[in-house]
């Protein structure tokens, strides 16, 4: 029943040339360092950057929040890959000649992933923030904490043990969307795949890319199962 | 200077939106005196304690604690609260009790206890603990100190919140219904944690539907309706002799029990 379907290129490889499958590991295992850096660069900025929008969004200065409102509609309404071309692109477009400049390709697709994904988790940060009781601002208050001792001692915390299933989300995502930088013609892990794939005309680099993909995202899944169990501690 | 009221509220004012609230609060505390607040729901005593406590801004009067002033209004009405500075000094001269209790669930029932002293009053996390734990064996839960508020049962959970409120040594001890949250059997415990500190002279104002622990352990009881304190005086004249309809009124169902 599966005469239609063309398995071949899968097999072919991974029985017969030992020697080419070796070159494909090491070739995606390059592109996987690429991915890596980009996942780890974006995780670094947008996880502060986005408690700085989240704020943003929640200030009282009208002005303020509704900048910041308008933000994440643009970064959450548009797709990240034009964002990631408009990035990169945009600075040698739109600035006048005498402040050109070229911006590295790298450079702008951490811009661009850390500019969306702060988008994002400013909003899990606002619900988790949203739903620490009024309660236990008012015992901090009383108690004579500072307004910023306050948030990082007694609110923070608490909100993090919330926020850690929907950053999750986020951060299993981020993996996958590192793949969207190829836009730019960064060469990581599903580039390396591509390229590779069509050099030999074979799937096998895209399904162990898959594979590569799907690890990190076991283990991303295991260091947050983690985290909640190093949480749960209290409830 | 023992009749130095430590707490002075005069012609308080607050209103919600529209609603107004606290129609012109005026009493004083003096050092030592436990008063307890009674009347019926809505009738402003808790939006008092949280005025007084700086967590509700005041739309008139004053309130000093110890001679100095938190907050006052001048003759334009303009209302003035200290700066910044001074204010967080007298508000380490009051301690709150929640009825919801409001503890830190992240923290142990000891950090609940030590946090604010060693961030707050800068105190050693040593002479923290050691104060914490003379605390809670004062409110007799000396095999809780590891514990967590989960794990805790509410009568437990408030008399942790007793003790993180004295932990800070106030001058003047504030209950916002501490009981109200409770079953019964629960409340008796917490009763009698506040009672052991009344009989100390700890200075408390405590609003409270308890009708029985404030004629027993109050010495001044202070009844509220609809935003005005309408009568005050002694436990053992309120209770029994009411001068004014609506106390009396509001204090005849507890009566009819005797």
């Amino acid at each position: 029943m599966f005469e239609n379907m063309n398995f071949s290129g899968i097999w072919q490889n991974f029985s017969s040339v030992p020697g080419d499958l070796l070159r494909q590991l090491k070739l995606l295992g390059i592109g996987t360092l690429t991915s890596l850096e980009i996942f780890v660069l974006t995780l670094v900025f947008s996880l502060p950057l986005g408690l700085l929008v989240a704020f943003g969004r929640m200030s009282r200065n009208k002005i303020v929040s509704t900048v910041i409102k308008a933000y994440i509609l643009v970064m959450r309404g548009t797709p990240l890959m034009l964002q990631l071309i408009f990035i990169y692109f945009a600075p040698s477009y739109m600035l006048p000649e005498s402040l050109k400049i070229n911006l590295d390709r790298f450079v702008a697709a951490i811009i661009a992933f850390s500019l969306n994904y702060a988008a994002y988790l400013a909003e899990i940060y606002r619900a988790g923030i949203e739903s620490i009781a009024l309660g236990q601002y008012e015992a901090a208050a009383v108690l004579g904490f500072t307004k910023s001792q306050t948030f990082f001692r007694i609110i923070l915390p608490q909100v993090i043990k919330r926020i850690l299933p929907p950053v999750g989300n986020e951060v299993i995502t981020l993996v996958k969307d590192t793949a969207l930088v190829t836009t730019l013609g960064i060469s990581e892990l599903f580039r390396a795949a591509r390229n590779e794939s069509a050099r030999i005309s074979s799937t096998t680099p895209l399904f162990i890319a898959g594979v590569f993909y799907l690890i990190m995202n076991y283990v991303v899944t295991k260091v947050f199962d983690m985290l909640e169990k190093k949480l749960s501690y209290y409830r | 200077m023992e009749n130095i009221p430590i707490l002075e509220v005069e012609n308080l004012y607050k209103r919600f939106g529209t609603c107004e609230v606290l129609s012109g609060i005026s009493f004083n505390v003096r050092k030592g005196e436990v008063v307890a607040v009674i009347g019926p729901s809505g009738s402003g005593k808790s939006t008092m304690l949280r005025c007084i406590n700086l967590l509700e801004k005041i739309e008139g009067g004053s309130i000093r604690v110890a001679g100095d002033v938190m907050v006052t209004t001048d003759k334009s009405g303009k209302v003035i609260y200290a700066p910044e500075k001074e204010l967080r000094k007298i508000r380490l001269r009051l301690g709150m009790v929640f009825q919801s209790f409001n503890l830190f669930p992240h923290f142990s029932v000891m950090r609940n206890i030590t946090e604010a002293q060693v961030h707050v009053a800068k105190k050693s996390p040593q002479e923290a603990a050691e104060i914490a734990r003379e605390l809670l064996e004062k409110v007799g839960l000396s095999d809780k100190a590891d514990a967590y508020p989960y794990q805790l049962s509410g009568g437990q959970a408030q008399r942790v919140a007793i003790a993180r409120a004295l932990a800070m040594n106030p001058d003047i001890l504030f209950f916002d219904e501490p009981t109200s949250a409770l079953d019964p059997e629960l409340t008796a415990e917490v009763l009698k944690a506040m009672q052991d500190l009344a009989a100390e002279h700890m200075t408390m104002v405590i609003v409270t539907h308890e009708m029985n622990f404030a004629r027993d352990v109050s010495d001044r009881v202070i009844f509220m309706d609809k935003g005005v304190i309408v009568e005050e005086g002694k436990p053992s004249d309120i209770f029994t002799n009411p001068q004014n309809e609506r106390t009396r009124a509001f204090l005849k169902g507890f009566m009819d029990q005797f």
